[in-house]
This record gives structure tokens, sequence and C-alpha cells, in this order.
């Protein structure tokens, strides 16, 4: 009764539908023996976790697959506990130490420790070696990352490590150095489609070859997004044409409304308005980048083209300092304030 | 030379107190030093010199007007009149003589007056006795006068005709002409041709002299006043009066004139631009200008010429420094933004010469100091009243013109008037302390002689010394501490509710409080007064039960008072009457009335740590007691005063007016010879909030090493002992955002600015956010429309973008660099500079920062998002922000909406999907708050139907659990202790391979405190379905490779 991303998910290397190469190289890898420490890295929803689960289970068999939450409360320096949910299976571990901020060294220092220093017990296991999953690496803390370098190479022999992130760009040098990069590309918009039209046949839904063109185009390439989507599309329309609408998701919907404002007055009362739209928004845990990109992307589809460059400038300009700063509204407002600025004087052809 | 002290004497004694002095102290150093006699030589010498100075009056009349003096015998006719000339209907009125005179000299004007009525009156009442009826009459003449000017205003307002006549004057009245211009000085010359030359000159040189010399005659009169006692005052007072009546009669006009004068000049320039309304007024306003001489001063009215010529410049303008107490009497009204004044300067300008600032205009006002972008509302009312209206100039001129204490105009006779009223009070206020003092005295002596008995006579003419060496010993606060009701500054009708509640006390006691009474006090044991500190609680406590006959036992601070010894201390009190009622001290009566106690705790919010309970324990004996308690407290509304709600009579004291303390203190300078004048009186007050304690005790401090206090002194004396209040967020922002704090004449530094940010340095920057979007740029207000908003949007950036810079030193100070020698840095990024750009008129009241609200909301909601992601991370592979993004929007559509779409038929799947992902009931309300836009909260609105169905299914039915028990806290570091997990890892891996969820559920029923475990009915499912729990879990051991389809199948066992 699952959704249909998780529901379809290939569970071996060989039932993945993309990137037939790359399912190669893993699959050789984790018959090798010599299974390195992994960098996976990609786009969100090129399936960079599925592919790691498949090649973990093409390591254990499908042990792998039964798996738990552990929930375990870690106890900081300064005496604050943190509770901590680890997934696991016999085999392997799978942790995410940027759910507790700062605080992840500790996380990753204690843990890995404690893994690495336990051999495996299971004799029939097929490998001598447990696999520490970590999500979300490139939000590890310097901190984080430096404890885990020495650990790397200290207990490889115990542990082997699939990182996991986004973008290689936060991770510091010699963790990439101490590991095998391998890219996840997202998948093509003729690879979804396909995706799509499996998951159709599969559903047996009727569906329509250009609806699926556009579901591949809106979603960015990015096939979970696609699949949600797509199995959305199917929940809200009885009768699925070529030219049925694809809803915008909740807070993508109220980004293009405050868009709209924005550009339907220009004024101190105004940027209230906007303001406490934004405070929706952020406290609704819509990432303060992703507002800022959205909003700028409605914003620009809608000026003329002499300002696009400035209001790009100038988003790029703000994103900069919501990663620099601490409170991320009073750089949205700056940006909405600055973008009023240029677009009214644009308008009327003056500056002061 | 007679003359010339005449008119010297006399604006001097129209202005203040001082009327007779100054005339009488020339005299009395030529004359005999007589006192008797020379008051008689005075009045005497009024009539004297008012012959001679009324015949070259008349003169001069007629050569000016001997036409116009035939009108006079038909005043009715005379206003008539005012349409085409005034001057001509002045002059026709009998008592208006005057006017013709005043046109030439302000100080002439008032005699012939005098001497008209005085001869008259005098003449019916025989000598003193008449003063008083002089003066009504000259009053009555002054209203008849204002009467006059009304009408005339009124006429002038009604048509363009006054323009006309106005012009006609000019041209046709030659008498007029020579009327008018001799105020203006080019016109002297053609005066001095006149008799009265002399006069003039006298006048011009005099004005100045005057003010120091009135003022040191004016306090020795003081002093003069105790040492010759009653009689002398008898003698002077008619005097006085006599004299006052003289400049009154002149001050009908006077001030009239010069505001006429004013007024309609500034008018003209400045408001052009105005409304049509105020058109018409400021145009009426000008006939009766021209023809109103302004009293006699030459430079006035070149001031208001020279105004009329060049317009209202821009740019910063030299104070001028004026006469002493220049301004007295006036009351001015200050609107819109003026030119380089603030708001705030201005009226500390206007107050440091003795005028009256006041909030709204009203028909009492003098002057409106009128500025650009003035309220609509006080324009109408300016209409309204006629007010006159000047501009800052104006006030300026006003200051420099004017000759100390007010001249002579009307408003500072009146001032001189109430002064004298005020000094009158305060003779007798601190003959009344003397009287006390006496009899505290008489009262030791007597006590002495007594216990003393046999001793010596000398002692007792000891006694007198050393009680007085004791008194003088005494704090000021001590020393002038009220004696009487009456003598409690401010707050009397709370003191009366005290008194009467306590009088009332034992019959109340014998109704068993069940009887309100008419203040409704009957029910309550207890009095609770609040109020701020220092406006004389205490002593109104202790007066009152004093009065009351108490006897008093106190409990403040300085005790411990907690639950304990509230309880055991307070026994000893509660049913017992006085000793003093029985026995007294050696030498003294026995106060039979004093069987009565009250007790007094004083300072009971001041109970802290130390006194823990002590609150409870006093409310739980005010429940019960048997002898009146009055409570006395600053803050009524802490939370730990909860107590005392509903069994206490809640007195609020509030800080007095500078009225009422005002009175008090000039009886304390007096009596220690201080010399203060009232306006540095209201600046102390001002600047301790009312706090009489503080102000005594500056006194006190002032008598060290002076004898006198000047404004300027006064006010650093109050800035030093500003008590250093915190200000709250509220005040700040609007302090640092008002119109006045970045205008270029404020004389705030950047300093100030900056220590504005550290009054609240975790609020302040917080609050500027919130509200700089609210304000009304100043710095946009001279553009219009298009221009304008683009200014406003400019000014939002630059301030918006400063506030993001702030943001970025913020995180240096409080990330992880914790440089915190920045904050001055950040205080000008985020605070100073963004109000810089928008400070301006607030449209409403601050707001509170919404900062925090929303920041607790994101951490509530990013704590469900992780929950969520939490639950759903056995089947999603997506981080939380995927989860909030991709997925939240789908399953909102499968489970909230289509719940709300379906009803409860489709409750069965929907928690069948919810079970897949492991969500929980709470994750359910979770994603309902998560929603935004067209998924918001609030527009999710499920049939109570459904919903209920909803929790009862869900509660009927087993879920799937994906966790496991928490494992041991690790401790960070040392304690190598194998943890459990390992231990259950190892434990699981060994035997039977963990199927995840379903043992777990049992695992976690073990641990009673697992916070997981939150569904008391999921307790007994599981415990049901045990069984077959247990015949699924082989099977899983069998095939192991679909679990999924496993747990499924269990799922459905399960149901």
């Amino acid at each position: 009764m699952a959704l249909l991303v998780d529901k379809l998910r290939p569970r071996t290397l060989d039932a993945l539908s993309y990137h037939p190469e790359l399912s190669d190289r893993l699959r050789s890898l984790a018959r090798s023996g010599d299974f390195p420490h992994l960098l996976v890295y990609g786009p969100s929803g090129a399936g960079k976790k599925t592919r790691v689960i498949a090649t973990l289970k093409e390591l254990y068999g499908p042990g792998v697959e039964k798996i738990k939450i552990d929930a375990r409360v870690f106890q900081t320096t300064s005496n604050r506990k943190l509770e901590f949910n680890i997934v696991s299976s016999v085999y392997h571990l799978e942790i995410t130490p940027a759910d507790v901020g700062t605080y992840d060294r500790v996380v990753v220092q204690e843990l890995l420790k404690e893994v690495a220093q336990t051999q495996q017990v299971d004799l029939g296991a097929k490998q001598r070696f447990k696999v520490v999953v970590i999500n979300e690496a490139d939000h590890l803390t310097r901190d984080a990352q430096a404890a885990l370098r020495r650990t790397m190479e200290k207990y490889s022999p115990n542990l082997r490590l699939i990182l996991l992130a986004n973008s290689t760009s936060n991770i510091i040098a010699p963790i990439r150095s101490r590991t095998l990069l391998v890219r996840v590309a997202a998948p093509t918009e003729n690879d979804i489609c396909s995706a799509l039209h499996l998951a159709g046949k599969k559903e047996g839904w009727t569906e329509s070859e250009v609806l699926n063109k556009r579901i591949a185009k809106e979603s960015g390439r990015n096939l979970r997004r696609a699949l949600l989507m797509f199995e959305s599309i199917y929940a809200q329309n009885e009768k699925v044409t070529d030219k049925t609408l694809i809803p915008p998701p909740d807070w993508e919907a109220l980004v293009t409304l405050t868009a709209d404002e924005i550009l339907a007055e220009r004024s101190p009362a105004r940027l209230l308005h906007v303001r406490a739209r934004l405070y929706d928004l952020l406290t609704h845990c819509i990432p303060p980048t992703t507002i800022l990109k959205t909003l700028t992307f409605k914003l620009v589809a809608r000026v003329d083209d002499a300002l696009k460059p400035d209001v790009i400038k100038w988003s790029a300009f703000y994103e900069h300092r919501i990663k620099l700063g601490s409170k991320v509204i009073f750089h949205l407002e700056a940006f909405v304030a600055k973008f009023m600025r240029i677009y009214e004087s644009y308008l009327m052809g003056m500056d002061f | 030379m007679d003359i010339r002290n005449f008119f010297g004497g006399k604006p001097s004694q129209s202005s203040s107190e001082a009327p007779a002095k100054p005339a009488a102290k020339k005299e009395d150093s030529s004359a005999t030093r007589k006192r008797r006699s020379r008051k008689v030589v005075d009045d005497s010498d009024d009539e004297d010199d008012l012959a001679p100075v009324e015949t070259p009056a008349t003169k001069a009349k007629p050569k000016s007007q001997s036409k116009p003096e035939e009108p006079k015998e038909e005043p009715t006719t005379s206003s008539d009149y005012f349409a085409s000339s005034k001057k001509k209907t002045r002059p026709a009125k009998t008592t208006e003589k005057a006017h013709p005179d005043k046109a030439n000299t302000v100080a002439e004007s008032p005699k012939p007056k005098k001497t008209a009525e005085e001869p008259a009156n005098k003449g019916q009442n025989t000598t003193r006795g008449s003063t008083k009826q002089a003066a009504k009459v000259v009053k009555d003449e002054n209203l008849g006068a204002d009467d006059i000017f009304a009408s005339e205003y009124g006429k002038a307002g009604k048509g363009e005709d006054a323009y006309v006549a106005r012009d006609d004057s000019d041209e046709d009245d030659d008498f007029e002409m020579l009327e008018v211009r001799p105020a203006a000085a080019a016109k002297m010359t053609q005066k001095k041709q006149s008799s009265r030359d002399d006069d003039d000159d006298v006048v011009m040189e005099d004005l100045p002299k005057i003010p120091a010399a009135k003022a040191r005659p004016g306090r020795k009169r003081k002093s003069e006043a105790l040492i010759d006692e009653d009689e002398d005052d008898d003698y002077q007072e008619p005097q006085k009066e006599t004299k006052k009546a003289a400049p009154k009669a002149k001050a009908v006009t006077s001030p009239t004139a010069k505001k006429q004068k004013a007024v309609p000049k500034k008018a003209k320039k400045e408001d052009k631009p105005e409304s049509k309304e105020l058109q018409d007024i400021f145009d009426s306003i000008p006939t009766i200008e021209a023809p109103e001489p302004p009293q006699g001063e030459p430079k006035k009215f070149k001031f208001g010429a020279q105004q009329s010529r060049d317009p209202a410049m821009s740019g910063t303008k030299e104070i001028p420094a004026g006469e002493e107490n220049c301004l007295a009497g006036l009351s001015f009204v200050f609107t819109g933004v003026l030119e380089s004044l603030g708001r705030e300067e201005g009226a500390q300008l206007v107050k440091k010469y003795g005028g009256k600032v006041v909030g709204a205009p009203s028909s009492k006002t003098s002057y409106v100091v009128l500025g650009g972008d003035a309220g609509p509302k006080k324009l109408e009312t300016i209409a309204k009243h006629k007010i006159k209206t000047i501009n800052e100039d104006g006030l300026f001129e006003l200051i420099r013109r004017l000759p100390a204490n007010g001249g002579d105009g009307k408003a500072a006779e009146k001032y001189a008037e109430k002064q004298k009223a005020d000094e009158a009070k305060v003779r007798a206020m601190a003959a009344e302390i003397d009287a006390e003092e006496k009899k505290r005295e008489a009262e030791k002596r007597k006590i002495s002689t007594t216990t003393q008995g046999s001793k010596t006579t000398a002692n007792v003419s000891q006694t007198p010394p050393s009680s007085q060496v004791i008194s003088s010993s005494d704090l000021w606060t001590t020393k002038y501490a009220p004696t009487s009701t009456s003598m409690i500054c401010g707050n009397k009708g709370a003191v009366e509710k005290v008194q009467t509640w306590l009088r009332n006390w034992h019959a109340n006691a014998q109704a068993d409080f069940k009887k309100g009474g008419k203040d409704g006090s009957g029910i309550y044991r207890a009095v609770i007064i609040h109020g701020p500190p220092g406006i004389g609680k205490t002593t109104a406590a202790h007066l009152v039960a004093k009065l009351e006959g108490y006897d008093i036992v106190e409990t403040n601070a300085s005790d411990t008072r907690s639950k304990k010894l509230v309880e055991s201390s307070t026994l000893g009190v509660l049913d017992t009457t006085s000793l003093q009622g029985y026995f007294a001290g050696q030498g003294k009566q026995v106060e039979s009335g004093k069987k009565k106690l009250v007790l007094i705790m004083d300072e009971v919010d001041g109970m802290s740590a130390g006194d823990r309970g002590g609150v409870g324990a006093v409310a739980a004996i005010v429940k019960k007691s048997k002898i009146p308690i009055i409570l006395i407290c600053n803050e009524r509304k802490l939370p730990k005063m909860k107590p005392f709600d509903f069994i206490t009579y809640d007195v609020p004291f509030r800080r007095p007016t500078a009225e009422q303390i005002r009175a008090r203190l000039s009886t304390i300078c007096f009596r220690e010879g201080l010399k203060i004048p009232p306006p540095v009186l209201d600046g102390l007050i001002e600047g301790t909030h009312a706090d009489i304690r503080q102000v005594i005790n500056m006194l006190s401090t002032a008598r060290l090493d002076q004898k006198g206090l000047n404004y300027e002194e006064g006010k650093q004396m109050s800035k030093s002992w500003e008590k250093h209040l915190i200000l709250k967020p509220w005040d700040i922002v609007s302090k640092i955002l008002s119109a006045q704090m970045f205008s270029p004449s404020s004389t705030a530094t950047l300093n100030d600015k900056v220590e504005l940010y550290f009054n609240d340095h975790e609020f302040s920057y917080l609050m500027l956010q919130e509200n700089y979007l609210r304000t009304k740029p100043a710095l946009a207000g001279k553009y219009h429309g298009k221009e304008q908003r683009l200014k406003s949007l400019e000014l939002l950036d630059n301030a918006a973008s400063s506030i993001s810079d702030g943001d970025l030193v913020d995180r240096m100070i409080h990330g992880t660099q914790q440089q915190w020698s920045l904050m001055p840095t950040h205080a000008i990024f985020s605070f100073v500079r963004p109000a810089s750009f928008q400070y301006g008129n607030m449209h409403e009241r601050p707001a509170f920062t919404s900062w925090l609200g929303n920041n607790s909301k994101h951490g509530k909601l990013s704590r469900y998002v992780k929950e969520l992601q939490g639950h759903m991370r056995l089947r999603t592979t997506g981080n939380r922000d995927e989860i909030r993004q991709q997925y939240m929007p789908l399953l909102q559509e499968k489970i909230i909406r289509r719940m709300m779409d379906e009803g409860k038929d489709c409750v069965d799947s929907v928690i069948d999907l919810m079970d897949s992902y492991y969500l929980t009931r709470e994750d359910f309300d979770s994603m309902v708050e998560l929603g935004l836009g067209p998924m918001d909260e609030s527009k999710i609105k499920l049939e109570t139907q459904t919903k209920a169905t909803f929790t009862r299914l869900y509660n009927s039915r087993s879920h799937p659990m994906p966790f496991m028990k928490a494992s041991n806290v690790i401790a960070p570091k040392g304690k190598k202790e194998m943890p459990d997990i390992e231990d259950a890892i190892e434990a699981s891996d060994g035997e039977e391979i963990v199927e995840d969820v379903k043992n777990e559920d049992e695992e976690v029923l073990d641990l009673k405190k697992d916070k997981y475990v939150s569904l008391p009915k999921k307790k007994k499912a599981p415990a049901k379905s045990k069984k077959t729990k247990k015949a699924d879990d082989d099977d899983d051991g069998d095939d192991e490779e679909k679990p999924k389809k496993a747990r499924k199948s269990r799922a459905k066992a399960k149901a």
C-alpha cells in the first residue's frame, strides 16, 4: 500500500534501469572482495541510496534488507543528551549525523569506534567488515569529517564507509582522497519517462506519453519527484490526458503567490506582507535557499530581460549571505526589498 | 527721575510675585526706611506720577489722533468702526483710552488707564480697601477688551473687506499710520519729536534692566516678609494689587497685539499651501495685525517685518538666549515638524524660559508653534479657537524680545498672580511647619522639664538649641515628612480610601467582613498599597494609622520574612492590643485611644530568595487576621503577588503631578533658604519622574554648597541623579525610529543611539527589524507621488541590506568565533543604520518581534519533520528536506485530502497507507500542521465523524513499529563498558534473525519508560496477537528474502 516510489524501488543491481555501466562497476566492486570506501554523490532523486542498498545486497545477500531503527542516546561533553536514530541490519549501519547538528562529531567518534572495534562474529557472513552508510555527508561539520579521517584507515579491516552526498564540495580533501568517488548522475528525461511508463504499466493506469514528458521536465530530472508527481496526478484525476494539470506542491504554490504579490505592488506595506509569507514558508521547514531559488525563478520569468541579470546577481548575493548569517529572514527580506527597488526604478526609468 | 522709576518698576511688578518691590526698593533707598510710610508714599506716588504721565499721554493722543477721539462717546457704534479701522474704535472706549498710549509706549499705557479707574474707585472705597475692587474692575475691563478683540476677529474673518479696510486705513488714516509706525524703529523719529521721546527711550532701556533688578528684590522680599510677618504683608499687598491692576489693563492689549502681529506675518508666508479654511483665518488676521500697535516694543515689530520679508529659511538656526522666565504664563502647543528644532528641544526651550507646553491646543493656548505636516485635528482646533500660530522663528523671536518674566503681558500677569498665590501658600505651609516644630520643641521641653524635674532651668533653656540640632541633623525627608493628610502630595483619594477602610475596620470585623460597605472595602481584612517608589506610600500608611489612632507594628525588607518567621513573629501581634493604650513612658500622657494595632508590612514584593514562602504565609495571615494589615509594594502585577488577589483591598498610588509637589518643595526650599525658581523645580520633578523623596534628597544635596539652582544646573543634576532605567524593547524602537532622533537639529550623538541598542541588546535589533517597515520615512517626505514611492523603496532597501549586514556580524558574535567586541559594530549595522534611513513617524504602536515566535514554531515543525522522516526511514531514502518537499504534498493528498473528500469510508485504507510508512496518529496531526498554502492548517476541515472514526479505528488496530529499544546512554569517553546495543545486535545475530518490526513491539513493551510506547491500546493489541506473531516470525525466518511481504501478511493477520 506504499507509494509507487517505494513500492517499485529496485532491490538489486540488476533491476536498476539506468546507468548500467555504473551498476556493473558496483557489482564488480562488491564481488572483488576488496571493497573500498565509497563516496557516492549526485543530485537528489538520482538513485544514490537505492544503488547503495543494492550494492550492499550484492555484498551480503538478502540479510541487509532486514533493517530496524535503533534509537540511541549519546552524551556530549557538556552532558547534553542526544537522541540518535540508527538504521541497521546485521551487516550494516546507516546514520545521519547531521540530525544532531553541531554535535555530529560526538556521534561519529563514538559510534564508528564502537563498530570498528567489534569484529564480525558471524562466521558465515560473506564479508569480514561491516559497512557504515553516512547520509548527508556533505552536511557533516569539519570536526566530524576530521574525526573520520583516521578512523577510515585505522579500522579498515573491520569497517567500510559509504558516504552519501549531494556534492563533494563540502567534503574535505583528505576524505575525498581516501574514498572511491562514485558519481550518480541524474536520470535523463527519457530515463524518467521509461520509469514512469513502467510504473504506469504495473499499476494498470492508462498513461499519456506527453504527460510523462511534461512530468519528467517539471521534476527537474529528479526521479523520486517525478514518481511522486505521477502518482499525485493519478490520485487527483480520474482520467488523465495530455493536458492534465500537474499540481504544484503546497509550498511552491505559496512561493508563486508571493512572487505575484511582489510584482503587483512594491511598497513597505507589501514587504511587511511578504515577510509574513516568508516566515510561513520558513517555519514549515522549507529551506531558505530553496525559497530564494524558487522565488527568484518565479520573478525572473516575469521581468524584462534587461533586469534579469541584476535579479540573479542579487539572488546569488543573498543566498551566500543566508549561508553566512544566522537569521535567514533578514536576508530573504533584504532580497525582496532589493528586488522591489530595482524593479520599481526600472519601471519608472529613473534612479536616485 | 520719577517717571523713570515709575516705568522701571511697572513691568517687574506685573511680571512676578515681586510687584511692589522695585518701585518700593528704589524709593526705599531714597526715602525713609519706614515701611508703612513707604507704602503710603507709594500709593501717593502712583497718583502723583500718574498725573504727569497722563498729561503727556493725552497730549500725545491729540497730536496723532485728535479726530478719532470724537467717536469715543458711543462705544456701541465704535465696534462698527473696527472693521474699517481699529484704532479709532479703541480710543472710543472710555477705558480704552489706554490704547493709543499703548501704541506709543508699552509702559505708559497702563498708567492712564489706572488713573482713569483708580481715582474713581479710590474715591468710592477709600485707599487700600478699594484695591480689590479696583482689580476686579480692571478685570472686567479686560474681559471687555477681549471681547472686542474677538468681535474684531470675527468681523475681520468674515470677508475680504478686512483687507480692504486695512488698506484704507493705511492710506487714509494718517493718524493711524502715525500710531502704527511708532512701533517700528523707523518711525521713532516722529515720536521723538513728541513730548514722549524720553519715555520711549526709557522703556527701551529699562526693559532689559528690569529683570535683574526685579529678580533680586523679589527674593529679598521673601526673606523680608518672613521677618516682617503679617503686618507687613498687609501693607504690601494692597500696594501690589493696585500696581498690578494697572499692568493688567495693559496686558489686555499687549499680548494680543503682539500675538496678532506675529501670527499673521508668519501665517502669510508659511501657510500659503495650506487649506482654504486656514487661508481664510490667516487672511483675516492681517486686518487686526497692522492696526494693533505692538505694546510699544519697536524691536518686535521690526522682527515681524523682517520675517515677512525673507520667508522661512531652512538650516540650523541659532537658538537665542532670552531673558529669564520671559515666556512666563504663556502656553505653547507644538505641532508638526519644525524646521530646525526638535519637538523635544522646543518644549525644553519653552520650559526653560518659564513657558508651558501643552499637548493639544485649546482656547487657552497662547501660541501654536506650527511646523510642516501639522496634524489636521490640531489645525482644526486652531481654526476654531483662532489661536495664534507662529513658526519656530517666531518662537525664537519671542524669546529674544520678550522682557524677563514675560514683561507685563496679560499672561505674564496671570502667571505672576498665580505665583504670588503659590508663594502665599508656601509661606503658609512654612509657617505650619514652623508651628509644628515649635510644638514639638515645646513637647520636648515639657518632657525634659518633667523628667528632669527639679533640674535647673538652665537645662530647659538648653533644650531648644539641642532640639534644633536634632532636627537639622534629620534627613530632609524625615524632617519634612507630612504630618497630616492634607500635606501628602497627590493621591488624596487613595489616602482617603485607606483611611475610611481603617476607620471602619473594627465595625467590619464585627460584621465578620461580610458587608462591603459603601466602597466595597468592608470585606477586606487587609489593604495593599502599590505604586512606584518615592511617592509617599509608607508615609501615607503611617500617617493614616496615626490619625486613626492605631499603634503601628511594622516589618519591612530589613527583616527576614520567610514563611516560618512570618508565622511565628506575627502570631504575637495578631490577637493583641497595644500596650500604649494603658501605659506610657515617663512624663507622657497615656493615650487611651492607642489600644488598637495595625500591622504594616512594607516592601512586600521585596521578599526574595531568603524569604521563601513568605508571600504565601502573609497571604494566609491576611485571611484570618484579627487586626488590620496594610501591605505596601511597588509592583502589584508580579506573579509572586498573586496570592494577594481577592483577599486584599487594592489601592493604587500614582505619581503626583508636578503641581502637587511643587508647593511642598518650594516650602522646603523657602525654609532652607534655597532659591530655586519654579521652572527648575519642575525640571527636577520631571527628571526624577515625580519621586518626591529623590527631589528632596537632591535639594538637600544642593543646599550643601549652593544657595540656588538655575535651569541648567537643575537639569544637569537631575540627569546625574537619573535612575538608570532600562528601556523596554518597545520604547527603544519607538525612540530610535522617532523623527527627532536623526533630524539635523537632534543633539543625540551616535553614541547615544548605540547606547539605545545596549538597553536590551538581545531585543533591540529584532524589534527594529520588526518595525522599520511601519514608519513613514521622514527622508522621503520631501518627495511626492511616484518619486516618493521610489525614494521610500530605496530607503527600505538600504535599511534591509544594512540589517542583513548586521546579521553577518551577529554570526561572528554568537557563532563559533564569539567575537563579543563586535557588539558596537552590530549595534550600528543592525540597529542605528537601518533606523537612520527609515526614521519617521510610526503609523501604529511598535509591534513585538515576530522572529522569536516564528523561530520556535520552526523548531517545533522541524522536530515534526524529523520525526516523520525517522518513521518513514525504513521505507524511503529521502532526507528531511526531500520528505517535506516531495513526499509531503502527495501524502497530504492521499491522507488528509482524501479523508476530507471521501469521509469515513476511506479511513481504513488511509490507515493502511500510514502503516506502510510507519506513521503514527501523532504524525497525522503533524502532517496537518505542516501544510502550507492550499493545504494550510486552517483550511483543513475534517468532519468530526470522520475524525472520530479515524481515531477509533486507528486505536483499535495494532500498528507496526520501526523502533528498537533505546540503549543506555553512552558516556562521552572513558567508560568502556560494552553498551547494551552491542549485546542486542550480537544476540539477535546469533539466534532468531531479528525480523524488525514485530519483535520490537514486544521489546518495547518491556521498557515502560520508552517514549515510543505512547498508545495505551497498543499494548493490548500486540499481546493478543502474540501467538500469531510468533508463528509469523517462524515463517519469516524461512523466507528472508521478502520481508516486506511478510510484514504485509502480518499486518493482515493482525487486522
